[in-house]
């Protein structure tokens, strides 16, 4: 309970931070929307029609105001409200997170197990350097080796997404492949590699030999005895990852020109849409601090020690 | 097999079987669509509104007309005026129009849309960017249902030619608050769906007056990059690319299945002196930054060798009728002989601007800084934030980079290089020159008044503080299914004879 409120206040501070950051940016909706040739009258007339003339503190109170009822705000420069433009948006990125997590993270931790479990077999080496490579490589490498293989070679997948943002989860679908399958071979090595080093660092515990001194078969000494004892850091590696594949795919997004999240927050970056900017920013904010929370309480449920002295 | 392997082999399946149900909802190229790539230009606040600043091009070229458009070689063609002709002083304009045009709502055409559409074009409260090239329209008024009569402020004997602008387009009586969104034009193909962050599509006009079109439809796909467009071209899931980035078009080398077209074009790069600031007032030291560099090399350098045309600093490009070519040859002793006589002698250190605001900004200055230190002039790049960079560094800097779109000689002249054009981006007043421009404008015959512009540009050469060194040639990439597309500039292509086999 401590944590949760804790958490509540990080977020309002750090919210009031970027209000007062990205109000800091040079430019701002109303030169955003009239760009290159906007004239001073003319950006004067719509600061006015828009109250961006008044004070930082007068606007940072109409702003959390307007957020506390529900209301993410107005962008000048697209004539829309922003929850229409987020929500769409934030859909996209979450299927497409969620078929890059489905993907990485049980594949990631069978893999591990194994290559924890039998580091001599030669597959394993391969499979380890693979996931070597993956891990350094950036991902858009990653993206445009998996497109020229599996789009243009290969023509399973759309190179590509020609799709609106509020398209039907149908019409959706065969976009998310290429990106997610970047995304998840980024994550997959990432916790692969985190559980394969639990696994190794468990096997040696003394609990495990006394285990197989009682004669424990094979399968019982994974699933009760290693698996349990290796995950918990491997939660929070889960964690870090997912709450990434939520706000950190701009470069995959841009990659494929997929209508998600990511791409919208670089746009509205480049064209100081502080209305757009503000949200991502909030959204990002709140998937961080709410994983963590997750993946603490996860922790516990694997780790008796931390349930008992009940921190 | 062992458990290892068994699990690859089953992960491998897994793979195949979504990819499988991936591929049933691949979109597939219906013959008599054309998909047409194009970039996110205003991120979201586009319009369909021509007059508008954040105006949406091509569409805006597809579901309106001009009174006049252009032929390759960039003289005057009838399209929606079918004749056009002036009084002696070149001051009143007379517009016979087509009879028995339809608008898509099946409205008719006539006088009262064009004075509409015009009034808008010039009204300084909307302040519409083409405002710039129409700006010498002083009255509209129509004469008859199909005449008009267009009044100007001075003399423009190319007046045609800056009514053949892409935005002086025609739109109907009383449109503009629907406009944006639900336009309705005379043009080739009809809106169905308006949606510029993602596709927008537009169906044929069966009566358009210029015959109906061969495609049934155009999409019009937004990309957020020019590497992802090139990419869905690559991919078939688009057919044209208007402009793609020549270092992109090793991707297209394959002719059985792609048509490459280079096309020269108007849109130019330059360097800009502040005259206000020092050494850049004095016309030795502008003229010495000017021949300190090989403008071949920067152009190859820039653009890929093929990838432009050279400038000698003027902005008139060379398919215009009246463009100069002078001699712009590098001359390092020259140029340190000027510098040393304006009292430079051991040369001028000086800060360029620069940004990525445009691909080309940053690699013009880079290889200008390359070319010129043999002359003694040491050139430090400063990077300018991108998003800052046109309200911050464009215009105020002491040096810094431009950019520039096509238009034809008299407009460019006159917005940029008139002593008193709101976007004359050196603050350079030469009187001298305005009224070489006044007169140039105002002379009916056509020889005679290419002279005149010849002297304008070889003015610029001696005088003017815009390093101007090349025009671009924009490299057109599609599918080699398209056909009809011509080779030419794309104000001059009509986009009712497309079609995709």
């Amino acid at each position: 309970m401590r944590r949760v409120v804790f958490s509540l206040a990080t977020f309002i501070a750090l919210a009031v931070v970027s209000f007062v950051g990205v109000d800091a940016l040079p430019g701002d909706g109303c030169t955003a929307l009239l760009g290159r040739f906007g004239t001073n009258a003319k950006i004067d007339a719509c600061r006015r029609e828009n109250n961006l003339n008044d004070s930082v503190v007068v606007r940072l109170k109409d702003w959390s105001g307007d957020l506390v009822r529900g209301d993410l705000g107005y962008s000048i420069k697209r004539d829309e409200q922003v929850s229409e433009i987020i929500i769409p948006r934030l859909r996209n990125t979450a299927v497409m997170a969620a078929v890059a997590a489905l993907i990485a993270f049980p594949s990631a931790i069978v893999v591990g197990l194994l290559l924890g479990r039998y580091p001599r077999k030669r597959i394993s080496k391969a499979v380890n350097q693979f996931s070597v490579i993956a891990m350094t490589l950036p991902e858009f490498v990653i993206a445009t080796v998996l497109w020229l293989v599996l789009s243009i070679w290969i023509p399973i997948f759309p190179g590509v997404s020609v799709m609106p943002s509020n398209a039907s989860l149908l019409q959706l679908l065969p976009n998310v492949w290429l990106p997610a399958l970047t995304l998840a071979v980024v994550i997959f090595a990432h916790s692969m590699r985190t559980m394969r080093a639990s696994v190794t660092n468990v096997q040696n515990m003394p609990f495990v030999e006394s285990a197989r001194l009682r004669g424990t078969n094979e399968r019982k000494m994974i699933s009760r005895h290693i698996v349990p004892a290796a995950l918990p850091p491997v939660v929070n590696v889960v964690a870090l990852d997912g709450a990434w594949l939520l706000t950190g795919t701009f470069v995959t997004e841009a990659a494929f020109n997929f209508q998600g999240l990511g791409r919208l927050a670089i746009d509205a970056i480049s064209d100081r849409d502080t209305a757009l900017i503000l949200p991502i920013i909030l959204f990002g904010l709140a998937v961080y601090l709410v994983s963590s929370i997750l993946a603490d309480s996860l922790v516990r449920v694997f780790d008796p020690r931390l349930r008992s002295n009940n921190r | 097999m062992n458990k290892i392997q068994k699990f690859f082999v089953s992960f491998l399946a897994f793979g195949l079987i979504a990819g499988g149900l991936a591929s049933c909802g691949r979109t597939s190229s219906a013959s008599g669509v054309l998909r047409v790539g194009n970039d996110a230009g205003f991120g979201g606040a586009e319009t369909m509104d021509p007059y508008d600043g954040n105006r949406t091009w091509p569409t805006i070229n597809m579901v309106f007309d001009r009174l006049i458009g252009v032929d390759k070689d960039f003289s005057p063609i009838p399209e929606l005026a079918l004749s056009w002709s002036s009084n002696d002083d070149l001051t009143e304009w007379t517009l016979e129009l087509r009879e028995g045009v339809k608008f898509h709502d099946g409205s008719e055409f006539d006088a009262d849309d064009v004075v509409y559409s015009i009034e808008r074009m010039i009204d300084p409260e909307f302040d519409s960017p083409i405002l710039a090239v129409l700006g010498v329209i002083s009255s509209v008024t129509a004469v008859s249902k199909y005449e008009v009569l267009l009044s100007l402020s001075t003399g423009e004997a190319d007046f045609p030619l800056l009514l053949a602008d892409y935005r002086a387009l025609m739109t109907p009586v009383d449109s503009q608050s629907t406009i944006g969104k639900n336009p309705i034009g005379t043009g080739p193909f009809k809106m169905e769906t308006f949606d510029p962050a993602g596709t927008t599509v537009l169906l044929a006009n069966e009566d358009y007056f210029f015959g109906q079109p061969k495609l049934e439809r155009i999409e019009v796909i937004t990309f957020a990059d020019s590497q992802s467009a090139a990419q869905a071209l690559a991919g078939d899931q688009v057919d044209l690319l208007l402009a793609i980035d020549g270092k992109s078009s090793a991707m297209f080398g394959d002719e059985a299945k792609f048509t490459l077209q280079n096309i020269p074009s108007g849109d130019w790069n330059a360097i800009d002196f502040r005259v206000d600031q020092e050494p850049f007032g004095d016309a030795r030291v502008r003229k010495a930054l000017r021949i300190a560099a090989d403008r071949q090399v920067i152009a190859d350098t820039v653009l890929g060798v093929g990838g432009g045309v050279v400038a000698c600093d003027t902005p008139v490009w060379s398919a215009d009728p009246y463009r100069w070519d002078g001699d712009c040859a590098k001359d390092t002793e020259g140029a340190k002989a000027l510098l040393a006589e304006a009292g430079y002698p051991n040369g001028i250190d000086i800060d360029i601007y620069t940004s990525d605001v445009e691909v080309h900004m940053v690699e013009l200055v880079t290889a200008y800084k390359d070319q010129v230190k043999d002359a003694g002039i040491r050139v430090t790049i400063k990077m300018a934030d991108a998003s800052g960079f046109w309200d911050d560094v464009w215009m105020k800097e002491s040096a810094f980079v431009d950019s520039w779109g096509q238009r034809p000689a008299t407009q460019v002249l006159n917005e940029v290089y008139r002593s008193t054009a709101s976007w004359n981006p050196t603050g350079q007043v030469d009187k001298d020159l305005d009224k070489m421009l006044d007169e140039a404008r105002s002379t009916k015959d056509q020889a005679e008044r290419a002279k005149k512009y010849a002297q304008i540009q070889e003015r610029l050469f001696e005088n003017s503080a815009i390093f101007l060194p090349y025009h671009k040639t924009l490299t057109r990439a599609m599918s080699s299914k398209v056909k009809g597309v011509e080779p030419i500039v794309i104000d001059a292509v009509r986009w009712e004879k497309i079609s995709v086999s």
